[in-house]
């Protein structure tokens, strides 16, 4: 029972962290705007990539939430690692920000990112880990 | 006993938690606090060693709106020319050592950049100032259309930068510097008259009747043996026209006024957060004790001595001082590595993150000053509770 709770617990948790994404690189941790002649800089289609793949994660940790069946649960949960480990990666590395580095897209955006990607990427290993333990009981 | 510790901790966790917390609170204080100030204080001297020169002198225009000294200092962009026959009338003053010219030029944010970025070309066949340092990142001399970019810089060795129409190759990457030229892109005077031209040509550069031979924007100087800086200066003011010239320790002495007092604002907050942190602990572990008499009074009666309890509270303490510390140390490097940009960029002061070797002194001392007061903030509760009497507090008589 008290597992189970820890369980619940942490997918609650990890649903958090992931709408805290996808919210947070559109709202809060945004990259940089417009340039004055209208243009989109590299850094804006980052954070669309980053937007994307955060809908990607929500989804997976909503349905961790409402999944009874523990394998199933633990199946997402493993799934969601690289996919967070990926996000991780958008900023600058898979798709290049603007030139100077105390940008916002690289002084915000990024570090933002790259920390919740990996606080998800271990809130889904404790969820997998939890969900394998739950089945043992 | 460490499972007693252990135990009794796991038994209370909101209590445990909160201690934990608050703990972790001072040490993020103690921790991030000096780590921001000896960021400060590398950035200042970072920024005096890069400077190089004992006197700038500029043409008198570009001192208005303090546009050079927002170049020099704050990482802005732009350029200004003077005729380059004022580096022989100033190296003909008495007490001028070694001079050497820069030509200035800022890149426009179509032609290679999502921003502009500051371009200085300077002469290595004089220059005392940047090739010292540019030496340390690219050990060849620059070739025609090479460039050397500040750490800050998104691009890396072998990348190629379109200013202007000119493709020009990276060399080279600049260490960190947490200065304004760390957002600067360097390259010889050959390549910035290559550059000047074609913004001439494309109607891009603000001086449309310039010959790029013929033009400085600034002069760097040397004091000869035997003068003082002060003294060239004012030389300088005094017989040259239409030259501004600016020693450069007093240029960064607003700067280092700032940083002043921003250092000493962050440790009269880590003073006072420390202060208040240690008496809330040491109400916690008042109260704490006081609601934990009967339980101490049992232990007493199944045979543990003075000693035992005391230590029972003190490693409490400890435990809770050691897992706060931790966390605290790490919950600030989780701010201060990812987010120093940021952190640079609104002080708008010199920040240069000191290494890790520092970093790590600096974890081991916060560690051991919240051990050391969680400890001492219990010392009071758990010499009170070593003197309890077991038969009065068993009765309920407290």
């Amino acid at each position: 029972m008290k597992k189970k709770k820890g369980s619940a617990a942490a997918g609650i948790v990890l649903f958090v962290l992931c709408a805290a994404l996808c919210a947070g690189v559109r709202l809060v941790f945004h990259a940089c705007g417009q340039t004055e002649e209208g243009k989109w800089m590299g850094c804006h289609w980052a954070e669309q990539a980053v937007f994307a793949v955060g809908i990607s994660l929500t989804a997976a940790a909503l349905m961790l939430l409402i999944v009874k069946n523990s394998d199933v649960k633990r199946g997402l949960a493993i799934a969601m690692i690289p996919q967070a480990a990926v996000t991780a990666f958008i900023p600058n590395t898979l798709i290049k920000l603007c030139m100077k580095t105390d940008m916002r897209c690289h002084a915000v955006t990024k570090p933002a990112v790259i920390i919740l990607s990996i606080m998800i990427a271990v809130c889904a290993l404790i969820c997998a880990v939890m969900n394998r333990e739950s089945d043992r009981k | 006993m460490r499972s007693i510790v252990l135990k009794n901790l796991k038994g209370r966790p909101v209590r445990t938690a909160v201690l934990v917390m608050i703990a972790a609170f001072l040490s993020f204080a103690v921790f991030g606090g000096t780590l921001v100030t000896a960021s400060l204080g590398r950035g200042i001297d970072s920024l005096e060693e890069r400077l190089g020169a004992d006197v700038m002198a500029v043409p008198k225009e570009a001192t208005q709106k303090k546009r050079f000294e927002d170049i020099i200092l704050q990482g802005s962009t732009g350029y200004f020319y003077m005729d380059i026959a004022k580096l022989d009338e100033i190296s003909q003053l008495e007490g001028v050592g070694q001079i050497s010219a820069q030509l200035y030029l800022a890149s426009t944010s179509s032609s290679c950049c999502s921003i502009p970025v500051q371009i200085i070309g300077f002469d290595p066949e004089t220059d005392f100032t940047v090739t010292p340092w540019i030496k340390r990142s690219c050990g060849n001399e620059l070739g025609q259309r090479d460039i050397v970019v500040g750490n800050d810089l998104n691009a890396f060795v072998g990348d190629k930068l379109s200013f202007y129409g000119v493709e020009c190759r990276v060399a080279a990457k600049l260490d960190k510097t947490g200065t304004s030229y760390d957002t600067t892109v360097f390259t010889n005077t050959a390549t910035i008259k290559e550059l000047i031209r074609s913004s001439l040509e494309r109607g891009m550069n603000d001086f449309s009747d310039i010959d790029p031979d013929r033009v400085v924007s600034c002069l760097l100087i040397d004091a000869a043996d035997g003068y003082t800086p002060e003294e060239i200066m004012n030389d300088i003011n005094l017989h040259v026209k239409r030259v501004k010239a600016y020693q450069s320790k007093s240029m960064i002495t607003g700067i280092a006024s700032s940083l002043s007092g921003v250092s000493g604002m962050i440790r009269t907050l880590i003073g006072a957060v420390w202060l208040l942190g240690i008496v809330i602990m040491l109400l916690a572990f008042t109260m704490s004790v006081n609601e934990r008499k009967k339980e101490f009074a049992v232990l007493r009666i199944t045979g543990a001595s003075r000693k035992m309890l005391s230590g029972l509270v003190m490693k409490e303490a400890l435990a809770v001082g050691a897992a706060g510390g931790v966390a605290g140390c790490l919950l600030g490097m989780l701010v201060l590595i990812p987010f120093g940009d940021l952190i640079e960029q609104k002080l708008s002061l010199p920040y240069l993150f000191p290494g890790w070797g520092y970093v790590l002194v600096c974890f081991a001392c916060t560690l051991a000053v919240s051990v050391i007061s969680g400890v001492a903030s219990s010392a009071v509760s758990s010499l009170r509770m070593s003197r309890i009497d077991t038969g009065i507090i068993m009765r309920g008589d407290s």
